[in-house]
């Protein structure tokens, strides 16, 4: 018996320590030079910085297996076309694709702790800060100057998410969206160009045709948080370092967007019986829905004989023109079997030429000034040139966005629709997240 | 072990060969427990006492702070009391059904294998897909509000306060409850198969017996069938038990990671599935799930006490 358990315990240690000492092996790398543990055969840019050479991405010879997510077959069309513009311009380069299905985060987490993941993979904007943080994600700086590749056509939105708090670039965004207003153009003939015209519209709608609502609305900061912005109120200070969700303007901000569902102007889309907020529009159970790019596509599969339109978002008491937007990046993993392969992939499919090609398709929106606008997407591209982050700006904004959106919704289906609950727990959850 | 000690005094011929033949056959799934089972459990209990980082491995010693974190947050109140309430609700529920769906098939009727092959479908259909199937049932234009509508029970369900197009998967009054039926649903089959084998170790003497002694049908089940599947109580409710407290996958496809509408389906392997992937914090998500074991394990033993000492099996 004794000799059993001195077994037992002689095997979990031997198990424990071989865990443990996979887990330290990975903690070395972090100081090692970029591209190190590549075996590419071509310089790896922390060698040529020695060399003081630049960095010729024709020059590289290799594969680099590409990490993504697929949400549809258009999705896939538009990547495969990308790709193979890219085997023409780079043929020294092959990319194999490695579709992630099911939970892109959790898998990609998995694979982060195994020390193995693709060489190129996507970053979304939501959880782009907490990879920086946790070192799974490789600067891309040093391949950015040796390249002399060109960032500054970015939006700078776009771009700064996927910024580390040391200043270095973890990613280069390969699209961009913006929330716009869409709209049933039989029941709406001019959208409104403010707020206030947005509620009277909405209130002569009320009731008409099959209408559940009006609006289809999210009870969550995704779509809330623009109108939070247009009504002049904010969740955080400029510098991200402090809540102003406290403030007055905010306050207020919240509860008009609260008022929305309790005058019967907006609904959810789970209690209109859909999925989201574009189902809702395509099925005529809401005339107006504030989506992003990917509206276009799924309008098209879906619903191609409900007539819509996207405008700008509604200025509100603001005065200004505001909008938020939604971005991902390739990111190259520090513990990438090809770093150099993988930026070769990179810096084309986020370049001028391979976003023509991606954003071509006609799913996806540029995150560059550079590349023409495809057709019925210029709501979407007028947006980014004032919008401002709608995820990822800082760690742990999934809890802020949890709080407010559990808050929210238990306010309307108590129909107590008081802003003041909200506020409180969306404060609390901020200053738990800056605290971190 | 039981077996090692019992060949142990007369060393006889062969009994050596016996018992190493008898320790090879079960070298490799004995290898493979120790390692994938009580090595990730000791390795979790191990990490949960860190900050610890996917890539860097532990940062700093904690002690019981993350299970100190655990237990002051609300949100993990929240989901405790939602998997307790699930537990507490579902088992017995499903006990009952999946009894009354045995007792059933278990008669001569014609036609029983189709029925025992009917109850038993929906437990083999994905989880996700008969989630999915149920969302569309419940949802406010779905099936049942219609059926309701045409049933012309409206005003009964007004009365309670539901309108007729309820949303009853994204309300937070009743989610859970809507949670709680399907799995009714589709767990019945598997616990009416548990039942069925258990009822079929009852002898039919025993049956005979009481007829004789004049007793009828209502009387035999409760003072014969019932107090004689004892075995099988314990068994469903220790299965039941363990299951509902693990509630995850039926939880996510109806209220998504965030346990939607306002925390009423997020459950405590939601809650740890969050820790891990969403706050990417392996130590905390370790101590949750030391936690839950905890839980599952205390349970487990109120149970045994309940259904009395060590059952017949």
């Amino acid at each position: 018996m004794r000799r059993t358990l001195l077994a037992l315990w002689v095997t979990a240690s031997l198990v424990i320590a071989a865990c443990a000492g996979g887990d330290g092996a990975t903690t070395a790398p972090e100081s090692e030079p970029a591209g190190s543990p590549g075996t590419s055969p071509a310089a790896s840019p922390g060698e040529t910085a020695g060399g003081g050479g630049g960095f010729d991405p024709a020059s590289i010879t290799g594969t680099a297996t590409l990490g993504q997510w697929e949400s549809s077959p258009s999705e896939r069309d538009a990547l495969t076309s990308a790709l193979e513009e890219f085997a023409a311009a780079y043929p020294n380069v092959t990319v194999e694709q490695e579709t992630v299905a099911g939970d892109y985060r959790a898998q990609m987490i998995t694979r982060f702790g195994a020390g193995n993941p693709p060489d190129l993979f996507y970053v979304n904007a939501e959880y782009a800060k907490d990879w920086i943080d946790e070192g799974f994600l490789l600067p891309l700086d040093d391949y950015i100057a040796q390249q002399g590749f060109d960032t500054s056509a970015y939006f700078e939105d776009y771009l700064n998410i996927f910024k580390g708090d040391d200043g270095k670039i973890y990613g280069l965004p390969k699209d961009g969206n913006t929330i716009a207003m869409a709209y049933n153009t039989d029941l709406v003939q001019t959208p409104p160009a403010t707020i206030d015209e947005l509620v009277s519209l909405a209130e002569s709608l009320k009731g008409q045709g099959n209408l559940k609502a009006p609006l289809c609305l999210n009870p969550g900061l995704d779509r809330g948080l623009a109108f939070l912005y247009a009504q002049g109120g904010s969740l955080l200070s400029e510098d991200n370092s402090a809540s102003q969700i406290t403030t007055p303007e905010s306050t207020a901000a919240i509860q008009w967007y609260m008022d929305l569902f309790k005058n019967g102007l907006g609904m959810t889309a789970a209690d209109m019986g859909d999925g989201w907020c574009g189902e809702a529009l395509g099925k005529g159970d809401a005339a107006i829905v504030f989506e992003g790019g990917w509206l276009v596509g799924f309008m098209k599969d879906s619903f191609p004989d409900t007539p819509y339109a996207l405008a700008e978002m509604p200025v509100g008491s603001s005065g200004e023109k505001v909008t938020i937007s939604y971005t991902a990046a390739y990111g190259i993993g520090v513990d990438s079997a090809n770093p150099d392969p993988a930026w070769v992939v990179a810096q084309y499919l986020a370049g001028p030429e391979g976003m023509a090609a991606w954003t071509g398709g006609g799913i996806a929106v540029p995150s560059r000034s550079d590349v023409p606008v495809p057709e019925g997407f210029d709501a979407i591209v007028a947006g980014a040139e004032y919008s401002r982050p709608g995820s990822g700006f800082i760690r742990g904004y999934n809890d802020v966005q949890k709080a407010f959106q559990d808050a929210f919704t238990l306010e309307i289906q108590n129909q107590s629709f008081s802003a003041d609950p909200v506020v409180a727990a969306t404060d609390a959850a901020i200053q738990s997240a800056l605290s971190r | 072990m039981a077996a090692a000690r019992r060949v142990q005094p007369p060393p006889r011929i062969g009994a050596r060969q016996e018992a190493i033949a008898g320790y090879a056959l079960i070298a490799i799934p004995m290898a493979l427990f120790l390692v994938l089972n009580i090595g990730s459990f000791l390795f979790a209990g191990y990490i949960s006492v860190f900050d610890w980082h996917i890539r860097r491995g532990p940062e700093e010693f904690l002690g019981i702070a993350n299970f100190q974190r655990a237990l002051g947050d609300p949100q993990f109140q929240t989901a405790i009391r939602n998997s307790v309430y699930y537990t507490v609700i579902w088992v017995p529920l499903t006990m009952a059904v999946g009894l009354f769906l045995a007792v059933v098939v278990n008669q001569k009727i014609r036609g029983q294998t189709f029925f025992r092959a009917a109850f038993y479908f929906p437990a083999i259909a994905s989880s996700a897909a008969i989630t999915t199937v149920w969302i569309f049932l419940m949802a406010p234009d779905g099936l049942f509000n219609e059926v309701r509508t045409a049933a012309g029970l409206n005003p009964l369900f007004q009365a309670l306060g539901y309108g007729p197009n309820h949303n009853w998967i994204g309300d937070h009054r009743t989610a859970m409850n809507t949670v709680i039926a399907l799995n009714v649903w589709t767990t019945s089959g598997t616990f009416m198969l548990f039942y069925l084998a258990s009822l079929q170790s009852i002898s039919k003497e025993v049956y005979e017996a009481a007829a004789i002694d004049g007793a009828d049908q209502w009387q035999a089940f409760w003072r014969i069938t019932f107090p004689l599947l004892r075995p099988g109580h314990f068994f469903v409710a220790t299965v039941g038990l363990i299951g509902g407290l693990q509630l995850f996958d039926q939880a996510v496809f109806a209220g998504g990671p965030n346990g939607d509408p306002a925390n009423a389906l997020m459950t405590v392997v939601l809650y740890l599935y969050n820790a891990m992937f969403i706050q990417i914090d392996p130590g905390y998500a370790a101590a949750i799930g030391i936690v839950l074991f905890v839980l599952i394990m205390s349970g487990t033993l109120i149970q045994r006490r309940l259904f009395g000492e060590s059952p017949a099996w």
